[in-house]
């Protein structure tokens, strides 16, 4: 049921044009003999900027199994510093969609390598390849330098900025610069930050319980168990991190030191509560089975009130698809529910993503409270 | 009493709003609705975490039963009807202990009710925070609410709210009565009337539609509306409902209340906010301006069929009278045909047909707004043979989603125009299944938000319409037309939008 349509490597933006309104006649033409109608349905540009094939490629393959959920022109540049010249070829994928073979949606996907000193020429590839009228998201893989032309060319384009910190190398380091992005006026998505939500939902659901909500005032440690690899080697806490910089930003908790290396690759320090009091910090990455390095595999937030104390407690099950949730109040278990919770693909990461426009200011917030912790 | 501070935690979450800590109380809980729709949706809800941290079911109803052999009859139950399959043991596993099971038979019954939610409550910390859910037969809705207000089972803190099932009344008058007993007990905020049309997500999406679009609403009157048509088809028959069917007909089953909402979502002005108080004044506005159709006018503006034996997708299927538990002389309609003005401004002179039927030839409701045709010809007859007035087609059950007509010119030398369809699926365009409306009803009455739920004076408004109809019947003025099964209705309703020179669409 499926069929793709390849176009020939074009040279200049009108031949892939004419080449890709070729691809589109072939591909209604197709569908016709069949029966079928084809919708160029668009609703947004997609621009994925990458500086490693494997990186480009694999982003290609996500957006081609998004298209089924948003349809779109999708623009993938491949920044390939090593020679002179701009060589653009067309793709031009026509996917139906398994579940009816009634409609089909065409979308375009074209690829783009920019080759040699592309700095101040990368935008001006992109800037005719837009479809008109449509938002534009930039997804950037890799770590966005902290200052460089095509950057911010790119993002001059765009509504929305896409990143995936648990790619980004020294995290601690990092991840506060992503604040610094939003002078460049576009919304910061971080797919890493995506991959939390569910946790943050859970974490919350316990202080919806009017009963437990005194105890968010009361938190006197945190735990935060993380994925690495069975060797130990490559250390992402940038999740854990988000995690912790979202509680602190929400519960207005202060930096007292810097972070300290722990046993193990972890990290071990304070932070101070709105009221002065200390709050133990513990990072602690764990061999998990399934799971991603940096992925979070749980968490544990003790507090004390002045009459009771209470452990919040959000353990990944064994299965890889469950977490097991439960409030224990002065030792004793309450509340405790298994919750699905499937670690998400990044084209799931990215779908939810495309279908959110505005920012995300409790995000930046974590960000924020991140800062100088390196 | 403590004032609870909001949840930081909540801020810039995602998901949907999580309802506070809460005990939901079944009445009827051994019966169909709340095996077939109430424990899936709460158990897809689980799925989903919209369900808070903090959440107990407790079932209740006459027979004797204990609370592991409700969890395990609501388990098979949930096995079968769940939207989502296979079930997730490993979720259904934690959901299921927070079910549980009470027999009220009799006052005993009701005092052992109020102690079970008091332990609860101690236990889970809900706050004395009650949703009461009438899944009975109608016959039962006024002793369940006495017994509530008799044995306190309202708690003394937390909030209270009671959810009532169709059909609310079988005419103006007993609803009135009901909600006067419900008022004995429950405020009119507290009070959700469900009319599950209003939870699908296509419905709630004619309001998008209208109002959060700017090129649709300026049309949206006499000037450029032909007219509108509603269509609720089924093509089953009454299957197990006899009993109830044969009381009430497709008057009351559908018209009632699910066409005369639908009606009001169409034809209602803008309100000032999406919320409960202002979405619910202007709905209302519409009913009470709902041309009212006296005894004596049901001969020209309705249609009453029933169906006789016939074909359904190649199969024969009886006619309503072989059908059942149904009398074989009955002159219960299974078909419906209307044709009714709104008396204002926005719609004078512009008629709304309504239509809904059992055993037509296929499911479909939906709703199309008929445009005028352009003013002034400029094309040739020859030229414009293929084309057709302009129409909004709004789908809502199967295969969600909307659609718009128009004319284009075929791509030849010289000029053609032909009809063609700009269409938007639901399905297609997002991907996703929408949740069932039982879902989104239940989280929207834990969360306290009314705005999908029939307000008292609605509920009145439609009897007040439906009620001289119902009389003009009664006395005969309008003889009961007989269709085929399969066919789209009796004769006499082609001929009610005939007289008027136009015709049904084919859904």
């Amino acid at each position: 049921m499926e069929e793709s349509f390849w176009g020939a490597t074009a040279t200049s933006i009108d031949a892939l044009e004419r080449e890709l309104t070729r691809l589109r006649r072939t591909a209604v033409a197709h569908a016709r003999e069949r029966g079928q109608t084809l919708a160029r349905a668009s609703v947004l540009n997609l621009v994925v900027y990458s500086e490693r094939e494997v990186h480009a490629r694999r982003a290609a393959r996500t957006v081609e199994d998004l298209a089924l959920r948003h349809p779109s022109r999708a623009v993938i540049v491949l920044g390939d510093k090593a020679r002179e010249g701009v060589v653009a070829s067309v793709e031009l994928h026509c996917h139906v969609p398994p579940a009816d073979g009634a409609q089909a949606v065409l979308y375009e996907q074209i690829f783009a390598r920019v080759r040699g000193d592309f700095d101040e020429r990368v935008a001006s590839v992109v800037i005719p390849l837009l479809v008109p009228d449509l938002p534009v998201f930039l997804w950037w893989t890799g770590t966005p330098p902290s200052d460089a032309r095509h950057l911010d060319d790119l993002v001059g384009l765009a509504d929305r900025l896409i990143v995936d910190s648990a790619d980004f190398a020294r995290p601690a380091r990092t991840l506060p610069e992503i604040a610094a992005l939003s002078r460049l006026h576009v919304g910061i998505t971080d797919l890493n930050w995506a991959r939390l939500t569910h946790w943050r939902e859970l974490v919350a659901q316990f202080f919806d319980v009017p009963a437990w909500r005194p105890f968010l005032d009361g938190v006197t440690g945190i735990r935060v168990g993380f994925a690495v690899d069975m060797d130990g080697r490559d250390i992402h806490p940038s999740q854990a991190l988000l995690l912790l910089g979202w509680l602190a930003s929400r519960l207005g908790w202060q930096r007292v030191e810097s972070l300290a290396p722990a046993e193990a690759g972890g990290l071990l320090f304070r932070m101070k509560r709105a009221d002065g009091a200390a709050v133990m910090v513990r990072l602690r990455p764990r061999f998990e089975r399934g799971l991603d390095a940096g992925d979070v595999s749980g968490v544990r937030i003790q507090a004390a009130t002045a009459r009771e104390t209470a452990e919040f407690v959000i353990k990944r099950a064994p299965d890889d698809r469950h977490a097991t949730a439960t409030a224990i109040i002065d030792g004793s278990a309450r509340a405790e529910r298994v919750v699905p919770l499937p670690a998400l693909a990044i084209r799931e990461l990215l779908g939810e993503e495309l279908s959110i426009a505005g920012n995300d200011h409790v995000y930046e917030a974590a960000l924020g409270a991140l800062m100088g912790l390196a | 009493m403590t004032v609870t501070l909001p949840n930081p935690l909540r801020e810039g979450l995602r998901l949907a709003r999580t309802p506070e800590p809460a005990c939901l109380v079944i009445f009827g809980a051994s019966g169909d609705l709340t095996a077939r729709k109430l424990i899936p949706a709460l158990y897809n809800l689980a799925l989903q975490h919209l369900l808070p941290a903090s959440f107990a079911v407790v079932g209740s109803a006459r027979r004797p039963l204990t609370t592991p052999e409700f969890r395990t009859e609501l388990h098979d139950a949930v096995a079968e009807f769940s939207r989502t399959r296979p079930i997730n043991e490993e979720v259904w596993g934690t959901f299921e202990r927070s079910i549980h099971y009470v027999q009220t038979a009799d006052d005993s019954g009701y005092d052992e009710l109020g102690r079970v939610l008091a332990s609860i409550d101690a236990q889970i910390g809900a706050n004395g925070n009650r949703l009461f859910y009438l899944a009975t037969p109608p016959a039962a809705y006024e002793p369940i609410i006495r017994a509530i207000g008799a044995h306190g089972l309202r708690g003394d803190r937390g909030w209270s709210r009671v959810v009532v099932e169709k059909p609310y009344g079988h005419d103006l008058r007993s609803a009135m009565q009901l909600t006067s007993v419900i008022q004995e007990v429950f405020r009119e905020d507290e009070v959700f009337r469900i009319d599950h049309y209003l939870g699908k997500e296509t419905v709630q999406n004619i309001l998008v539609l209208r109002f959060a679009n700017s090129i649709f609403e300026p049309i949206w009157t006499r000037q450029y509306v032909d007219h509108v048509q509603i269509t609720a088809a089924e093509s089953i028959g009454i299957e197990e409902r006899a009993g109830y069917y044969d009381s009430a007909g497709a008057m009351r089953d559908i018209v009632q209340n699910h066409l005369l909402q639908l009606v009001a979502l169409v034809g209602m002005e803008p309100p000032a906010a999406f919320d409960d108080r202002s979405v619910r004044d202007e709905k209302v506005k519409v009913l009470r301006a709902l041309r009212r159709i006296p005894p004596d006018h049901v001969s020209a503006l309705t249609v009453r069929g029933q169906y006789g034996p016939g074909f359904i997708g190649g199969e024969r299927v009886p006619g309503y009278r072989e059908e059942h538990g149904v009398a074989p002389n009955s002159q219960t309609e299974t078909y419906v045909g209307l044709k009714c003005f709104i008396d204002n401004w926005r719609w004078e002179g512009t008629p709304f047909y309504i239509r809904t039927g059992k055993r037509l030839p296929k499911r479909s409701t939906e709703i199309a707004i008929r445009f005028r045709v352009a003013p002034h010809r400029i094309f040739t007859r020859d030229a414009s043979e293929g084309l057709e007035a302009n129409e909004l087609v709004i789908r809502i059950q199967p295969d969600e989603g909307i659609s718009l007509t128009f004319g284009a010119k075929v791509p030849i030398q010289g000029l053609r125009i032909r009809s063609v369809n700009m269409d938007f699926g639901y399905g297609e365009s997002f991907m996703v299944d929408a949740p069932d409306s039982y879902e989104t009803l239940i989280l929207d009455a834990l969360r306290g938000d009314a705005t999908l739920f029939t307000r008292r004076d609605e509920v009145e408004q439609q009897w007040a319409f439906v009620d001289p109809i119902l009389a003009g019947w009664n006395e005969d003025r309008q003889p009961l037309a007989m269709y085929d099964a399969g066919a789209w209705g009796p004769d006499a309703a082609d001929e009610l939008i005939a007289r008027d020179g136009r015709t049904w669409r084919r859904p």
